[in-house]
């Protein structure tokens, strides 16, 4: 850790890098940011970016099974409710009794719900409300490990699975001709993000996760020209508002994690309009 | 519809056999409700051993200041029963003026009378008044003139026992300025804003309060503020709160070679009579260690 802390030093020789704690924030970024961008991009092309909102709002019942069965790491109970949470939506949505909309919103809210009533049953809700804003600054060493260990894996996943994802998102009858297994390949993607939402609630928030999640990727998609370069702006553009909305948080004493959400906002709006001008053009 | 009538019948037979479970309870003579912990404690003491008295606390003992309380409807049922609301006053309830205001009958003892209170930099009066040890032996007299008030029948009762522990409260107030008479740091940082009381009687200096709402956490600039406040000025201590979080002190001790230790203005606890001592004790030990 400490070589890369004066790597950092040395390349940032600014005011906001002196302290330990901004730098672990800037790893943690540096990791978190280019996995959001990768599977935001999945979730944006899938329609799927209200499913993931539901697993942000799952993570609070989550936090509150934890605390009612005395777990001091709450990301085991929240890992293991938002996977079951997630293949539950994703099996009631494959029995197509209505919207994927409409399923989704029911279970969000349910799970939503479900967690103020459990955390409020002792009047301590206030306790928790850190995880609605989540805090990027508390982020540990060992925990920065983890994420770089995940990143590693989102990766590897992405070059083995990234061709069938796309084929059944795109077409799942042809999909289905090519012996690709859909269920199985849907519910990979479904627990890929059900993962990565619940390792990285407590830094990011249940409040703007999902704006990390899907922004980037939406504002990747008005400028990409090739799925390549989709991906490539999409991961550019998460990086970019995660970093300088760090950096802008610490010199307005603001909160950091809605600072990169409204940086990433100001980019989407930027590339739509972009979009706009060059349609017409 | 005979299916129907069955379960109608059952829920109705369900709903009387409950309620009348309930009505075989001992009814209290004289019901006494507390906004919150701190007041709950001192109920307690004050109605120890008074017979026909249920001493009953609205936020649960874990729920700390009541920033942001969330009223139940179980609250609202324990307010409506009671012949006595005790609040802590100094704007702690100030959520509580809507429910108070719609029950005229109720009697709503103010135990922070006469108590002269100290205002934030916006002006806000700082609610947190118990901690000072002097403040809280006030709170219960009031408390106790309050209760005699109410219940004449029992007002001796109420006076004596309030005046046991009074006394009790003396002598530690007493101990506590004469331990911490000798130390020669009274430079402290605090996080949230429940000290101030507890500094003024002590003579100890708040250089900062990091993180006036206790349930946020700080941002990177006032982290790096408070960095460089402890580094330049030699402080070597912060206190955190049992009740929140540690992780912003954890950061802040880190980066700047102070240590965090832990004061409790005892706004949670167990629901002892002795919990208020207690806790203060355990402070003046924690401030005799880190201070000397």
């Amino acid at each position: 850790m400490s070589a890369i802390y004066s790597i950092i030093d040395l390349l940032l020789p600014f005011e906001w890098t002196e302290f330990a704690y901004m730098k672990n924030a800037l790893l943690a970024i540096l990791l978190i940011t280019p996995l959001f961008g990768l599977v935001g991009v999945m979730i944006v092309n899938n329609k799927m970016s209200f499913f993931s909102d539901a697993l942000g709002h799952s993570a609070l019942t989550g936090i509150a099974i934890g605390v009612l069965m005395g777990i001091d790491n709450y990301l085991i109970s929240m890992m293991g409710f938002s996977l079951l949470f997630a293949l539950c939506i994703s099996a009631v949505m494959n029995s197509e009794t209505s919207s994927s909309d409409t399923i989704i919103g029911v279970f969000s809210s349910t799970g939503l719900a479900l967690g103020i009533v459990l955390l409020s049953a002792s009047g301590g809700f206030a306790k928790y409300s850190g995880y609605l804003i989540g805090d990027i600054l508390t982020v540990q060493p060992e925990e920065i490990r983890m994420l770089a260990l995940i990143l590693v894996a989102v990766v590897l996943l992405w070059g083995f699975f990234f061709n069938k994802l796309m084929l059944v998102s795109m077409n799942t009858d042809l999909a289905a001709s090519k012996g690709i297994r859909i269920r199985m390949v849907e519910k990979f993607f479904v627990i890929l993000v059900a993962v990565i939402v619940t390792v990285s609630i407590k830094w990011v928030g249940v409040l703007i996760i999902n704006s990390l999640l899907v922004l980037p990727a939406a504002a990747a998609r008005n400028l990409a020209k090739s799925m390549r370069s989709y991906h490539f702006i999409a991961i550019g553009i998460s990086v970019f508002s995660g970093v300088s909305g760090l950096i802008i948080s610490y010199y307005a004493g603001t909160a950091a994690g809605g600072t990169i959400v409204l940086v990433a906002a100001v980019i989407f709006f930027l590339t739509y309009f972009l979009n706009q001008v060059r349609a017409k053009a | 519809m005979k299916r129907l009538t069955a379960v109608l019948l059952a829920t109705v037979i369900l709903f009387c056999t409950a309620g009348c479970a309930h009505r075989t309870e001992q009814p209290a003579r004289f019901r006494v409700v507390t906004s919150f912990y701190p007041l709950y404690i001192m109920a307690l003491n004050i109605t120890d051993g008074v017979s026909g008295v249920q001493v009953d606390n609205m936020a649960g003992q874990q729920t700390g200041c009541l920033h942001d309380y969330q009223l139940q409807s179980q609250d609202m049922k324990n307010i409506e029963q009671a012949d006595v609301f005790v609040i802590n006053g100094a704007g702690m309830e100030s959520f509580m003026n809507k429910v108070t205001s719609q029950l005229p009958k109720l009697r709503v003892i103010n135990s922070s009378d006469g108590i002269p209170l100290l205002k934030d930099q916006t002006g806000e009066a700082n609610p947190h008044i118990w901690v000072s040890i002097t403040n809280a032996i006030r709170q219960v007299t009031n408390i106790a003139e309050g209760l005699a008030e109410a219940d004449p029948a029992n007002a001796a009762a109420y006076r004596k026992n309030a005046e046991e522990y009074v006394a009790k409260l003396s002598i530690l107030r007493k101990k506590m300025h004469e331990e911490l008479s000798g130390i020669s740091n009274r430079d402290i940082i605090t996080f949230h804003e429940a000290f101030p009381y507890f500094a003024e009687e002590f003579g100890l200096n708040i250089v900062k309060v990091v993180n006036r709402e206790p349930d946020s956490q700080p941002s990177a600039r006032e982290l790096a503020q408070t960095i460089k406040l402890v580094r330049g000025s030699g402080i070597k201590t912060i206190f955190a709160e049992p009740q929140y979080p540690k992780s912003a002190a954890n950061i802040i001790a880190k980066e700047s070679g102070a240590a965090v230790y832990s004061l409790d203005p005892a706004v949670t606890g167990e629901n002892r009579k002795d919990a208020y001592l207690t806790a203060m004790e355990n402070n003046l030990t924690v401030l005799k260690q880190a201070l000397k």
